[in-house]
């Protein structure tokens, strides 16, 4: 049988829930499957804004810590409003 | 003339006599500290003014700002008071053509030299300026030193660059009593590290949160803290000037150019317009001159650093013999038993100079790495940018952050399983380890199918992260 190497998408990201406060800085987040747990720390944050040329991209994205030790990198998809998680 | 001097050594304990460039005036400390956002840079920076919308248990509402104005010109006058009665300028980081003054005495400022002036028009001004080269790895040592003694006080403690640190005092009534005593303690720490000179310099502020605890500190005089109580601390705030922001400078010129100069002044425009206008620092700017956003204290982790250094039996100032020493340099770092188990996500190399002095630069790594070449690759290209201004007797290397381990790519890097912590040679394009292979077959038994990847670069300096790496099946 022939072999045909396929490529698969790495640190693709995934929807989360995300509760703000009046800042709209978060203040809540629920991954996929588990109960919602309760920001601790913004460590640091930086935004993306490129690729303007073709289908723009521009995300606000966050190191967060939650309030059990969790490290998350949370953005913020500035163009439809909807957050995402990605890891690495 | 650049002066030189003995090559960086700890914290000094002399005494010097005159003291530098005294920020008295009313607004002296807007002009030549607040106003640079710089000042939340250094060990600890970007935490410095996180959003407050969620707070944890270490943290501290209640905050103690120590502020020691040209705290680096200042060790450099400990170091050699013979030049305390002399104008003395510290010259600014950078290349050798076209140097600033960063830092300058009393004497040299009423001479006209002023921080930010190209090195010719400082000595146009005062033909006898003596300037002194930084030496950053000796005011790290100091602010080392500072931190740890104040650990003594209270363990949530927060540097903001140099010669600047928040102390969270929360609950700390009943051991050392009123606020009064704990500046008081907080002072006669210094003292035990520092010349008393320095730390009669020292600028005391205490108030709700690091923005109300820092304009008071900077609004206050040697030896006479300002404390604010939070009922007190709008209408104190009410006076002070936008200048004291922490906001992007740009921010500043611009509500100045609106005629908008006190904190009181911006408070009268709503919100929406001010975010319409500057966007988050406008909406930030409102919550801090209106006290609303209060900024707690946040411990501070202290980074373990693994350090390793190559001291050279000559000076060295040939780029290619540096860049073959900062190679072993990462190579001995990595082996060390401290790193194993973890990837690397900063680094900083530095040197201490022929004729006194250090230079340093740093990088954070694109993403965390173990590679040789990968750490080594980002170092060789800030040098080039920032080279070492004199030849390099001692070369120093730091891995200052550290993430997870690394991705499992050396997997397929190495002849073989066991190589992989001996450093075993690279694999030769396509070859595939032996036990890969049988892990392979193995799978295809069983399930029908091989479910293994191997970890592709595709576009690795992508901004976008999910564009940088993809999974390619591996199969036989």
């Amino acid at each position: 049988m022939n072999y045909r190497p396929h490529l698969k998408p790495l640190r693709t990201p995934k929807s989360v829930v995300v509760r703000t406060d009046n800042q709209g800085d978060p203040v809540h987040v629920r991954l996929p499957g588990k109960p919602a747990r309760r920001i601790a720390v913004v460590r640091e944050r930086w935004r993306i804004d490129d690729e303007w040329w073709r289908q723009a991209i521009s995300r606000d994205y966050l190191t967060v810590v939650l309030d059990d030790g969790t490290v998350l990198t949370l953005y913020h998809d500035l163009l439809i409003d909807e957050w995402y998680v990605q890891h690495g | 003339m650049a002066r030189s001097r003995a090559s960086a050594q700890s914290v000094p304990t002399r005494q010097g006599r005159g003291w530098a460039h005294n920020h008295s005036t009313d607004n002296d400390w807007l002009n030549t500290a607040a106003a640079d956002t710089s000042w939340a840079s250094g060990p600890g920076a970007g935490t410095v003014f996180q959003p407050a919308s969620a707070r944890t248990s270490t943290e501290s509402r209640q905050a103690l700002c120590l502020w020691l104005p040209t705290f680096e010109l200042r060790l450099e006058l400990v170091r050699s008071p013979e030049l305390d009665s002399t104008s003395v300028a510290l010259l600014s980081d950078g290349e050798s053509t076209r140097r600033t003054v960063w830092q300058v005495s009393e004497r040299a400022h009423e001479a006209g030299v002023r921080p930010g002036q190209l090195v010719s028009q400082a000595v146009s001004l005062c033909t006898s300026l003596t300037l002194l080269e930084p030496d950053p790895a000796h005011y790290d040592a100091a602010v080392d030193t500072m931190l740890e003694v104040l650990t003594e006080l209270t363990p949530v403690i927060e540097p903001a660059g140099r010669g600047r640190v928040f102390l969270g005092m929360d609950g700390l009534d009943r051991l050392f009593g009123s606020s009064n005593h704990q500046i008081d303690r907080a002072l006669r720490l210094l003292f035990q590290v520092f010349p008393a000179p320095l730390v009669a310099a020292t600028r005391a502020g205490l108030a709700p949160g690091k923005f109300g605890a820092w304009v008071a500190a900077a609004s206050a005089r040697s030896g006479r803290p300002v404390l604010i109580p939070e009922a007190h601390l709008g209408s104190f705030l009410t006076e002070c000037p936008i200048g004291s922001l922490p906001v992007d400078p740009l921010v500043i010129q611009r509500l100045e150019r609106l005629g908008v100069h006190t904190l009181g002044e911006l408070r009268r425009f709503p919100e929406p317009a001010l975010v319409a206008q500057f966007g988050e620092d406008g909406r930030n700017a409102l919550a801090w001159s209106t006290a609303h956003r209060i900024d707690p204290v946040r411990p501070w982790h202290r980074p373990h650093p693994i350090r390793v250094s190559l001291e050279f039996s000559n000076p060295v100032g040939l780029t290619g013999t540096l860049h073959s020493a900062l190679d072993r340099l990462v190579e001995r770092a990595l082996t060390r038993t401290a790193r194993r188990g973890r990837s690397v996500t900063g680094v900083r190399i530095g040197a201490h100079l022929e004729g006194g002095g250090s230079w340093f630069v740093e990088t954070v790594l694109h993403e965390p790495t173990s590679d040789r070449e990968r750490i080594a690759a980002p170092l060789r290209a800030k040098m080039a940018i920032v080279p070492p201004p004199r030849a390099v007797e001692t070369l120093l290397l730091e891995f200052t952050e550290f993430g997870v381990q690394s991705t499992q790519t050396q997997l397929f890097d190495r002849k073989t399983e066991g190589s992989r912590a001996t450093g075993g040679l690279d694999f030769n394009e396509g070859e595939v380890p032996v036990s890969i292979r049988d892990a392979v077959k193995e799978l295809k038994l069983r399930i029908g199918y091989a479910p293994l990847y191997r970890v592709v670069e595709v576009d690795p300096w992508s901004r976008i992260p999910e564009r940088r790496h993809a999974l390619l099946s591996v199969d036989f």
